[in-house]
């Protein structure tokens, strides 16, 4: 097995605690397959029984949208794993993976890979330690996008400025929280963009007043007799309601 | 003082009058005040299908006060105790908030109008509305124009509130209206513009009335198909009090029990 391998199973999320010694053992025990571009690695919906590390050339990960057409929903490349999802939870293939150009993957069957998990309590517990972690890493996100999701809803937009300098930082990191964090942003910049826009688009109204017809109007209507008497009623009366 | 008398007005129909006046002297209810509501818009009546009182039903009217056949305390139509039938009424129980119905029979539609009504004989009754239902605010919903009915409720009133749509025929009545008033010796008067436009900026727009009225704009209210569509003639501030239209009203409401 090529160092190279070796380096890219420790850099993957499920191996990525094992000892050297260990990671061997798993490369030992895991088969090489050759893709050609078009073919498919796994079909959505099939039974997951196993896991693959890619380690040369590039795979799209497809759905299909709601009108039956091809929804690629991600890409992967060397040195990432597809499908250990299915292989721990013995649930279905959630997506269909076909290879974008030649490419070469390792494969861990899920016989293999359970056989391992039996003999080797270290690989186990590197294995809970790394699910538990990004648990941690997505709960903590979930938690900070709620909060934000709030302060969004109020129109408070100050978030924006002092988060994202950090999260900038990350973004070589392939984890899906940062991706959602990342969509997260460009949406919230986007609502706030828009939302600007509109309040520049109000329209100003601008009216004018006729003042010779309104001096006219008003002539109109005070000049009257029943005017006059009116005006000297609603004098007296105030005048009673002052004093009184 | 106790007892204001705050007629409503506008230059045209049309322009959500006799809602804007049930909705306000339903709040105004609200926080406490005991409030009466006097329709004298004797051509065209329609405030009491707000407030839910069935024509049927309907007893003694100002035009029966008006001919000296009622007295004040046969008119008054407790809302506060026949609040039931619609969501938003119902929280109007326990209130202290009267209607005094104009007539919808023709006849004495038409007899009214022909005969004319007198100033004292108004103001006394209003004055005797106020002392014997011992009112905080009573107000006055009136026809649209500047007729003499309504030039006799603008004349008698100590808060005014005329209510204005954003277009250049109603801007153009209003400052008319605001003149007549300034000349009738009003002590307040407050402008309330109705059925704007969203896409207007509302901060401008209440700038420019209030430069070039001089007098105060408390509130810009929404156009919206909510308001028409109410369908079941219920008061929209009290069964939709989270939209717009109903803050704005509130804003409304809170000028005029902010004057002394």
């Amino acid at each position: 097995m090529s160092e190279d391998i070796l380096h890219q199973l420790k850099n993957t999320l499920i191996f990525g605690g094992l000892t050297d010694e260990a990671l061997a053992d798993v490369a030992h025990k895991a088969t090489k397959r050759r893709l050609s571009k078009g073919n498919i690695l796994m079909r959505k919906g099939e039974e997951g029984d196993s896991l693959f590390l890619i380690h040369k050339g590039w795979m799209k990960i497809v759905t299909e949208d709601s009108k039956g057409g091809e929804l690629i929903i991600n890409r992967c490349g060397p040195g990432e794993t597809i499908g250990e999802m299915a292989l721990l939870d013995q649930g279905t293939r959630s997506a269909t993976v076909i290879a974008l150009e030649d490419s070469d993957v390792l494969e861990l069957k899920k016989d293999v890979f359970e056989k391992i998990l039996d003999e080797r309590p270290d690989v186990s517990l590197s294995i809970i330690r790394s699910y538990s972690d990004r648990l941690r890493f997505s709960t903590t996100y979930i938690e900070r996008a709620i909060d934000w999701a709030q302060k969004i809803a109020e129109g408070d937009y100050s978030f924006v400025e002092h988060t994202q300098p950090a999260m900038n930082k990350n973004a070589s990191d392939d984890d899906k929280a940062t991706q959602l964090l990342s969509a997260f942003f460009t949406m919230v910049n986007r609502v706030k963009e828009r939302e600007e826009g509109l309040k520049q688009q109000l329209e100003k109204l601008t009216f004018e007043i006729d003042q010779a017809r309104r001096k006219q109007e008003f002539e109109e209507i005070t000049s009257t007799e029943f005017y006059a008497q009116l005006k000297e009623q609603a004098r007296a009366l105030r005048q009673k309601r002052h004093q009184g | 003082m106790k007892g204001k008398i705050v007629s409503i007005h506008s230059f045209r129909g049309g322009t959500g009058k006799s809602n804007t006046t049930a909705n306000l002297a339903a709040q105004v209810a609200l926080a406490g005040k005991r409030v009466g509501v006097v329709d004298t818009d004797i051509q065209s009546p329609g405030i009491h299908v707000l407030f839910g009182l069935d024509e049927n039903k309907m007893g003694k009217t100002i035009n029966d006060f008006l001919h000296g056949k009622a007295t004040i305390r046969e008119i008054g139509f407790n809302i506060g105790e026949n609040s039931s039938g619609a969501d938003g009424r119902a929280k109007l129980a326990g209130m202290n908030l009267w209607l005094f119905p104009s007539s919808i029979r023709g006849r004495e539609i038409s007899q009214i109008l022909k005969e004319g009504i007198d100033f004292n004989l108004l103001n006394e009754g209003l004055q005797s509305t106020i002392k014997e239902f011992d009112l905080d605010y009573l107000f006055i919903d009136t026809h649209p124009g500047l007729n003499e009915e309504t030039l006799l409720s603008i004349a008698t009133s100590d808060i005014l509130i005329i209510i204005l749509r954003p277009d250049n025929q109603d801007l153009q009545g209003t400052s008319v209206t605001v003149d007549i008033a300034r000349s009738l010796d009003v002590p307040n008067l407050i402008l309330m513009v109705n059925k704007a436009l969203p896409k207007y900026d509302f901060a401008e727009l209440q700038k420019e009335i209030e430069i070039k009225f001089e007098a105060p704009v408390a509130g810009i209210l929404p156009l919206s198909f909510d308001i028409a569509d109410n369908a079941s003639n219920d008061l929209f501030s009290l069964s939709n009090p989270d939209h717009d239209w109903s803050k704005a009203l509130r804003g409304v409401a809170q000028a005029i029990l902010a004057l002394e």
